[in-house]
């Protein structure tokens, strides 16, 4: 007569023990002979062909092995890490983009240093990796920031693709060349999930500040106050004011809406990506490939020196609770190895961490990005705390619909950055 | 009445007089009990079944929200990054006291609260018509639940694309001469617009419920507003608000349950909090300093905020309804 | 009490086009799975130029969303079938028999209801950890009770205490145990309502992305909705591949709810109307 009640305990009953064994633990990582991986990269098609050549790559030195590739969504990715060290269990390797992401989250990873020291020269980009001067991830591609331009458009406003503007005042009369003779707004911009501030510091920063001034930020010794970081923020509230950007940047979003704008020729100028999306391949698909330039960022003072912002993009690190510490190295290095970082340029268009891949057949834009990985420095927004970051966003809109000024959001940014 | 009407039986003085008998299962549980051991013990069953019944739910939401809350609450007091594991005091409190962005949050959940008779209002008004047998309003009834069947994130994602600043809604505008409106990307803007997708989302669900009322409403009142000859407005006012009191009660329960329980998964994809933070509700507050900003004692400071906040929303709510319903 | 004429028209005109723009992101939807990455780039809105079925292919095989439904199917069955039991276990007990705390305990209920899930999320996470829960169907299962059982019992509740006691008296004065009456009086009578939460309980659970993703983060157990946004990486562009992985998880909903539309309706208003 207690059937009803006896049912739903022993439903439940049933439902802890009897089916439990149906999700026995396989992304805890601590069968033998298994190692899990995160990341949101190995489902995308174009990375298909690296992930089965790092599987070989591994395979090769250890043969009784599994490795499993977890493909999680990237908008819950950082959330679901987080709940992973919280609770201290999780893969043994996971996927990280480089600078706050993983500075913020080293302690729950397993230093490097020992284990890569083979790589150290093959690979570039390290330093978006390193926390407190010990490393926490190997780089499988370089992101950066350079400024790409449609040649088509050039020509079609009467200026001459092949030598864009060196000084800011030049780009300026271009710009406006380019909106008088052409439907195209001069920049892409999409700032909606304030993404768009962070690769106009990084993309136009170098022609503002100083070398002396840039390598000082990069290090960690910012001057939010200096002339020089106040012009960069005056620019960015000129490009607003002087309707050089695309009607609505605030709710356009970077991510693709306002690669799609360069894509379909909608806009003249874009401080893209390197890697991923929104890159020379990407473009390439929709523009002519001969049409798309690359140029260093335009001088706005003097005493500048150009050169093509980037950082280590993403690279997998090893989880601190991981069981088998060498053996999950051993995968991120085979995660890196020469051959898989090769078969991820030749499909996705990345441009990887390793410096002896080659690309020659990647055309004019790839070339000119590559040629100056040499003399580059890392990106000014990396640097920054993604608390900062994230308040960064918030202000960047704000200028630009005019309810804060360049003094007020410096200051607060100024403040966030001490804390941080 | 709807909240009163879901309260437990006992808890209303009323019940005990209207029962004609005493409360059944103790009747019952006495005539049984002759002194055997059998009957005692069924007697016995029969006193605890009330506790039985409810055990598992109980069991459920004890172990799965409560403990968690505590746990939650606890974990409140203690710090992030270096200060990891280590007692804060009241920190992580100051810190959301101080955080203009978590006043804003505040300041729309308020906002809501305060959007929640439109919310109301639109689903009730549209029901009238199909009432009153528009043209077309058999298949305009099917219809109109659709959006509740998509899930936020791919409503979110098509409304991204339509309310665009070069989007269609705005080329409409424009050709209409009334000029685009930058509705995801003026801050003074966009919490309506989220707000308006959202109750375009839901309001096929407060419509079915609607249209149910109505089927209850006592047609000779109406039939007898025609003869007088009454305005649409009058006959609404004085016929069928009336007629629907309970009804309307429990709309507005479950859509302040939606409005403040599950905008995040519009939030997420169509604002992501923005422009200028304007759209920050608690909830996506909580999750972006979890997962984003890594600061998860922080976020469990502001999840017990937005628990106590809540719950005292909650009451008075249930306590307007009930005394709405007694008056009635 | 009619409209007049004209009026009536005036306003079935903006109600059809509120129809239409209830129907429209369906057949967007449609619209882009239907295209190539690339038309989808340069027009969103012009109509695909043929039916082309790849994407959907592409959707169902390139993360396994078959695996991933079947999964679903399991844990949404599985978690709708505990709520209608403990729901109206609990909505019976707290709507015709009196014992001590039951209206505190109905408070506490309905207070829950105004939780957002956000606010248990972390610990909720950690307590599935500390008990191996995490990553298996029962821990999921269990997180899906925990969320929609307070508007389980909510309705279950507001049901049954339409129900008239006359029913209750005669059926215990027949001689059946409180048990019996649950069970002979109270699920028979309460089909229109145990369908409508049984139904609304699997929209909540099949729409679920958050819950899921937490509860499973494994790529084995994943349930149709994460599959679905997993097909979107950290940067993907490829909307269309996406819009079909959509339009696959949307289908079986509106298939049921096409079937089932009018005990919907039925079933969501009974606790609005009857008591």
């Amino acid at each position: 007569m207690k059937r009803p009640a006896l049912w739903s305990v022993v439903l439940v009953a049933g439902l802890l023990s009897g089916c439990g064994s149906a999700g026995s633990g396989s992304s805890s990582g601590t069968a033998d002979g298994t190692l899990v991986v995160w990341d949101w990269k190995s489902g995308e098609e174009t990375a298909a062909s690296y992930i089965e050549q790092a599987k070989a790559d591994f395979a090769a030195e250890h043969p009784d092995v599994t490795v499993e590739f977890v493909a999680q969504p990237f908008d819950q990715y950082y959330t679901l890490l987080g709940t992973a060290i919280q609770a201290g269990k999780g893969p043994d390797v996971m996927l990280f983009n480089g600078g706050g992401q993983i500075r913020d989250r080293a302690d729950a990873l397993l230093p490097l240093d020992d284990y890569v020291t083979g790589d150290r020269q093959r690979l570039a980009g390290w330093e978006a990796f390193t926390a407190k001067g010990k490393t926490y991830a190997a780089p499988v591609t370089l992101q950066g920031h350079p400024l790409y331009y449609n040649k088509a458009l050039y020509e079609e406003a009467g200026l001459d693709p092949d030598s864009p503007a060196t000084t800011w005042r030049e780009f300026t009369d271009d710009c406006e060349a380019i909106t008088e003779a052409t439907d195209a707004s001069c920049l892409a911009l999409g700032n909606k999930e304030g993404f768009g501030i962070q690769f106009f510091l990084s993309g136009l920063g170098p022609g503002v500040l100083t070398p002396r001034e840039y390598d000082a930020w990069i290090a960690g010794d910012r001057d939010w106050n200096s002339p020089r970081v106040r012009r960069l923020f005056e620019l960015w509230k000129e490009t607003g004011d002087a309707g050089l950007n695309n009607d609505g940047a605030n709710s356009t979003a970077l991510f693709n809406d306002a690669f799609a704008l360069f894509q379909s020729g909608e806009a003249a100028h874009i401080v893209g990506l390197m890697s991923d999306v929104g890159h020379w391949k990407d473009f390439g698909e929709f523009l002519d490939p001969d049409d798309i330039g690359v140029m260093p960022a335009p001088r706005a003072e003097a005493g500048a020196e150009p050169v093509l912002p980037y950082d280590g993009g993403i690279g997998y690190a090893v989880a601190k609770w991981t069981k088998k510490p060498a053996l999950a190295a051993d995968l991120v290095r085979s995660l890196t190895s020469k051959d898989a970082l090769q078969a991820f340029y030749a499909d996705a268009g990345a441009v990887v961490s390793d410096t002896t891949v080659d690309v020659s057949d990647g055309g004019a834009a790839l070339s000119a990005i590559t040629s100056e990985i040499g003399a580059g420095k890392p990106a000014l927004h990396v640097a920054l705390s993604t608390e900062t970051l994230d308040l960064l966003g918030r202000l960047s809109q704000q200028i630009l619909s005019g309810s804060t000024g360049v003094d007020e959001a410096l200051e607060q940014l100024a403040d966030s950055d001490r804390k941080g | 009445m709807l909240v009163g009407g879901a309260q437990p039986t006992a808890g209303r003085p009323g019940a005990e007089r209207t029962g004609r008998t005493k409360t059944p299962w103790r009747a019952q549980g006495a005539s049984a009990g002759t002194g055997s051991p059998r009957a005692f013990g069924a007697q016995r069953a029969e006193r605890l079944a009330p506790y039985v019944l409810v055990a598992p739910a109980v069991l459920v939401v004890a172990t799965l929200r409560l403990w968690p809350l505590l746990l939650g609450v606890n974990y409140s007091f203690t710090g992030d990054g270096a200060r990891d594991g280590t007692s804060v005091g009241l920190d992580n409190y100051a810190e959301l006291v101080d955080d203009p962005l978590f006043r804003t949050a505040l300041g729309n959940v308020g906002l809501l609260v305060l959007l929640l008779p439109v919310a109301v209002a639109i689903p009730g008004m549209l029901a009238t018509f199909l009432f009153l047998r528009v043209p077309g309003h058999r298949l305009f009834r099917s219809v109109y639940f659709f959006p509740a069947v998509l899930s936020p994130v791919i409503v979110g994602a098509i409304f991204n694309l339509l309310l665009a600043y070069d989007g269609p809604l705005n080329s409409l505008l424009e050709k209409a001469g009334i000029g685009a409106v930058d509705w995801l990307g003026d801050p003074d803007v966009t919490m309506f617009t989220v707000v308006g997708v959202h109750i375009w989302a839901t309001f096929g669900m407060a419509l079915v419920v609607f249209l149910a009322g109505f089927s209850t409403l006592d047609t000779t009142l109406l039939d007898a507003a025609r003869v007088d000859g009454a305005s649409l407005a009058r006959v609404i006012r004085h016929v069928i608000v009336p007629g629907l009191s309970r009804t309307i009660q429990f709309v507005f329960v479950t859509t302040m349950i939606g409005m403040l329980t599950s905008m995040f998964g519009l939030l997420y994809v169509m604002t992501s909090g923005g422009p200028e933070g304007s759209t920050y509700l608690p909830e996506y507050y909580i999750w972006i300093q979890q997962g984003q900003l890594n600061r998860p004692a922080l976020a469990s400071a502001a999840s017990t905020v937005l628990f106590l906040i809540m719950l005292v929303v909650g009451l008075v709510q249930i306590g307007l309804l009930r005394r709405a319903g007694r008056e009635h | 009490m009619r409209v007049p004429r004209r009026r009536r028209w005036a306003v079935a005109v903006p109600m059809a086009a509120l129809a239409l723009a209830t129907v429209y992101p369906l057949v967007f939807t449609a619209n882009v799975a239907m295209k190539s990455r690339r038309d989808y780039i340069l027009d969103r809105f012009s109509p695909a130029d043929s039916l082309r079925w790849d994407n959907i292919a592409t959707a169902w095989t390139s993360v396994g969303l078959g695996r991933y439904f079947v999964n679903s199917v399991i844990v949404v069955a599985s978690a709708v079938a505990l709520l209608l039991l403990i729901g109206s276990m609990a909505g019976f007990a707290l709507s015709h028999l009196r014992f001590r705390g039951s209206r505190a305990l109905f408070l506490c209920f309905l207070a829950a209801l105004f939780v957002p899930f956000q606010v248990v999320m972390v610990p909720l996470a950690q307590v599935m950890a500390d008990t191996g829960l995490i990553d298996t169907y029962p821990g999921l299962v269990l997180a899906y009770v925990a969320q929609f059982l307070p508007f389980s019992i909510f309705l279950m509740t507001s049901y049954y205490s339409g129900i008239p006691r006359e029913i209750v008296d005669a059926a215990r004065v027949d001689g059946n145990t409180l048990y019996g009456v649950y069970r002979r009086i109270m699920l028979p009578i309460g089909r229109p309502a145990l369908l409508s939460v049984g139904i609304l309980n699997a929209l909540f659970c099949w729409n679920d992305v958050l819950i899921s993703l937490l509860m499973m983060p494994s790529a084995e157990h994943r349930t149709l909705m994460v599959g679905v946004t997993s097909l979107r990486g950290q940067y993907s562009d490829d909307i269309p591949t996406f819009a079909a992985g959509v339009l696959i998880a949307a289908l079986p909903v509106l298939v049921i709810y096409l079937f089932f539309q009018r005990q919907i309706a039925d079933g969501i208003t009974a606790g609005a109307t009857k008591g």
